[in-house]
């Protein structure tokens, strides 16, 4: 049986590797080969070959980056292993199940093969993945270069993590499908074991209590801090024993020598191996979760090439009441501003993306407390307004630039329904203003509190004299009301990509990996950048040289206006005939046709 | 009324459409039928306005589609075989926003008989995900009858209706060309067309190899037989294969 199992995966591997290098004789996926291959080259094999930031630090000052960097990471690893496992037990699947494919259902759960064989397999299989993974990660991160060790051993390291991680979130499932059926206080034991986990979160925060402010506060810099770190570390008898399961798994990763490799490459490995035959000596029953996680994934992937967007979470869309009335008698427009807001409330604000998004917002002001103490104790004045002026900065850069491919209620999601539109009795352009107008809203929305946000924290104590309430005023509307043309202009590039080339935006939006996948999706940011870049020099040239001319006679404020005006102009230019040219091109576009 | 004159539509090379000319007045409804890839979606669709013609004409109520798609588009309504629709609306929603494209101010007198008409009445808060394909096919056809358009073309309009289903969209089509509308229905099922067309065109290739009232096709390809079965002129039409 391990034999038909070993040929199933080498066979599958082999035809895998040569179908990819097949399909590089469609440009398509040459040409994201080649982007992908090259991006790696000089961001990646560079830095691994020594040519980079990380080779320029002085042997101090790398021990110390060294030294917090090991922490830092151990910490976050920890954090993710317990914040899975505590998950496992708050959210228990309905039927838990190991992940095989479909087709892996329909061959091998009717075979003569035992359970235990299945078992082996599945998680034989899955470390193909987690080796592959283990490698990447390695070259990718490269471990910041300054922790020292050999790649291969960190690439170990890395993989001993991976695969306890995986082993005990299939374990965990399995346990607890096995005590739904057999236990009758099913809820109890969860309970119980919620309860646990947070106790021992509690300890190991009392611990830890202190070691922040000892080292960002105390005495010497941060090289004694981080000295006073590891000591405190080692000396603490309740972290040590505390955190001795996962400072067993990571040390391996920690480790900066060959030495330390093998005195701690052993235990980690009888960790694996625990958690391996806990995993294959399972009794619980996991067939039937099997087989409903494989239809599942199916069902996306199917949802996919029919070019529907993959729900978040993969969750069920709700029926919700629109975001406002709409009367039958109006611009159509409005309805398909009215219908994609609709979908988007009903895609995204579920409760569990609410949720990320409260959990993520908790964590980073929390993670940003000591940080801000630190930095106000040290009498570094106004770096709350520093801090929040440089977010909002980024936020808006990320969002002009990101957030078209992130928000994508328009064109794209109505692909699938391109024909039904085109039934319309809507001219192109009409029909392209009216589905970009909810994306349009969206991502304004958000600049408008970047906006806000960076007007109330630059200069908040009056320092420039310039900066009167008047002219922060001035500046924020003008900002405000080129902020949606920009955001429109933005919208129309992907829409266009997937208009012009559809078979190129059909494969990119599959889930299908591979070097030339990602190099596809980097293409396509690279170009929203660039457009980004070629909308916006005009206007900005523009409103430089209105200002210029005006402010010396007008004053800041009137020459901020009539440079806004200058831009406004522009870029509605800019956006009406790129709605028209999309609009164009989709009365032209024939999906039956262009998407093979 | 449906005007199409020398209809070509060409995929590089290839030919979908060849120089198709047909006429469908108020009150007829009109049996598109060929072997697969004969042409017959490719035809509709480009009646639809869906995709644009390579040459030629079609008037639709009067509106040239290619100088006045808006016009033409406003008085037509397309079925696809496969019922494509947003699945984030409910069923009121979808007839909610078809009303606001067309313009249709007194949508939600004119929703209420047809969902019930279509036994959708109970299902007007669910989403499609929550449809039968059937049911998915009812709120389609609710959607493209509530502007009440003049020109309607089906593609295929009985695949996944039930027996009551069948006898009800007949019924509704019979029921809407003699309240004047002009009908292109395409469907495989010839004893459909045989209950419903009054006129029959058979496609082959993209091209014509008949065109007229159910009778006179009958009478073109009988060779003087009696009783000879639609299913009979077909294969005679058409030469009794794809190829």
């Amino acid at each position: 049986m391990f034999g038909a199992f070993l040929y199933l995966r080498v066979t599958s591997l082999r035809n895998q590797v040569v179908h990819r290098f097949g399909r590089l004789r469609q440009p398509k996926y040459l040409l994201g080969a080649l982007f992908a291959a090259a991006y790696f080259y000089y961001f990646v094999i560079r830095r691994v070959s020594g040519v980079g930031a990380a080779a320029a630090l002085t042997p101090g000052t790398a021990q110390t980056a060294g030294m917090l960097a090991a922490g830092l990471i151990c910490a976050v690893l920890c954090l993710i292993g317990l914040v899975r496992v505590a998950y496992a037990w708050i959210a228990p699947p309905e039927k838990a199940g190991l992940v095989f494919t479909e087709a892996e259902i329909a061959f091998l759960f009717p075979a003569p093969v035992t359970r235990r064989a299945l078992i082996h397999f599945r998680l034989l299989s899955t470390q193909m993945a987690i080796l592959f993974s283990a490698a990447l990660i390695t070259v990718v991160f490269n471990r910041g270069g300054y922790l020292g060790g050999h790649r291969v051993l960190h690439a170990v390291g890395w993989w001993i993590i991976l695969s306890t991680i995986d082993l005990h979130v299939n374990g965990t499932n399995l346990m607890l499908s096995r005590l739904r059926e057999r236990s009758a206080h099913f809820l109890l034991w969860r309970v119980a074991a919620v309860a646990a986990i947070i106790l021992y979160v509690a300890a190991v925060y009392l611990a830890a209590s202190g070691l922040a402010d000892s080292f960002l506060n105390g005495p010497g810099g941060m090289s004694a801090g981080a000295d006073r770190l590891v000591r405190h570390l080692h000396d603490s008898a309740a972290l040590y024993w505390l955190t001795l399961p996962f400072r067993i798994v990571l040390g391996p990763y920690l480790a900066t020598g060959y030495r330390e490799f093998a005195l701690a490459f052993l235990p980690a490995l009888a960790v694996v191996g625990l958690h391996y035959l806990w995993v294959s000596g399972s009794e619980a029953r996991f067939e039937e979760g099997s087989i409903a996680i494989a239809e599942k994934r199916a069902a996306m992937r199917a949802a996919v090439q029919r070019g529907e967007s993959p729900r978040i979470g993969g969750s069920k869309p709700k029926a919700l009441a629109g975001p406002f009335p709409l009367p039958p008698r109006g611009l159509p427009e409005v309805a398909f501003l009215w219908k994609n807001l609709l979908s988007l409330r009903s895609a995204v604000f579920g409760r569990r993306t609410l949720g990320i998004v409260i959990g993520v917002a908790v964590w980073v002001y929390f993670a940003m407390q000591p940080l801000m103490r630190g930095r106000a104790a040290s009498g570094q004045g106004g770096v709350l307004g520093i801090a929040v002026l440089t977010c909002c900065a980024i936020a808006a850069a990320y969002t002009l630039i990101l957030g078209p491919q992130i928000a994508r209620q328009d064109l794209r999601n109505d692909l699938p329904n391109a024909d039904l539109l085109k039934t319309f009795p809507l001219e192109g352009w009409r029909l392209a203003l009216g589905e970009l107008l909810a994306p349009t809203a969206i991502l304004t929305a958000i600049i408008w509190v970047t906006i806000i946000g960076a007007a109330a924290a630059l200069d908040p104590g009056g320092a420039l004299a310039w900066l009167t309430p008047v002219v922060r005023g001035t500046v924020v509307l003008c900002l405000a009301l080129a902020a949606p043309l920009l955001c429109m202009i933005q919208l129309i590039v992907p829409n266009l990509v997937m208009i012009l080339m559809p078979a190129w935006y059909q494969s990119s939006r599959s889930r299908a990996g591979g070097i030339e996948m990602f190099g596809q999706r980097l293409l396509f940011g690279v170009v929203q950048l660039l457009f980004a870049v070629l909308v916006a020099v005009p206007a900005a040239g523009a409103a430089v040289l209105v200002y210029i001319a005006s402010y010396w006679l007008l004053g800041i404020s009137t020459g901020v206006v009539l440079a806004t005006v200058a831009v406004v102009l522009i870029l509605a230019g800019e956006a009406a005939v790129g709605l028209w040219f999309l609009g164009e091109r989709f009365e032209k576009f024939d999906l039956s046709v262009d998407t093979r | 009324m449906i005007e199409v004159e020398a209809l070509t539509k060409q995929y590089g090379s290839f030919t979908a459409v060849r120089s198709l000319s047909l006429t469908v007045r108020p009150g007829e409804v009109l049996g598109l039928v060929g072997p697969n890839g004969a042409g017959k979606t490719t035809t509709l669709r480009c009646l639809a306005g869906i995709i644009p013609s390579t040459s030629g004409s079609v008037r639709i109520a009067g509106h040239d589609l290619a100088s006045d798609p808006v016009g033409a588009k406003r008085a037509l309504a397309f079925f696809p075989d496969e019922p494509r629709l947003f699945d984030y609306l409910t069923v009121r929603q979808h007839l909610n926003f078809v009303a606001r494209i067309y313009g249709v101010a007194d949508y939600e007198e004119r929703a209420r008989p047809l969902l019930e008409e279509l036994e959708l009445a109970e299902k007007a808060d669910v989403l499609p995900g929550e449809l039968s394909r059937g049911m998915k096919q009812k709120l389609v056809i609710a959607c493209g009858l509530l502007h009440s358009p003049s020109v309607m073309f089906f593609d295929e309009p009985l695949t996944g209706l039930d027996p009551l289903g069948i006898r009800r969209m007949k019924d509704s089509i019979v029921r809407r060309a003699r309240e004047g509308a002009a009908v292109i229905l395409s469907s495989h099922l010839l004893h459909l067309l045989q209950e419903v067309c009054t006129n029959v065109l058979i496609l082959k290739k993209g091209v014509k190899v008949a065109d007229g009232t159910v009778a006179e096709v009958e009478a073109q390809f009988s060779n003087g037989e009696a009783n000879v079965s639609l299913e009979e002129i077909f294969i005679r039409a058409t030469g009794g294969s794809e190829s």
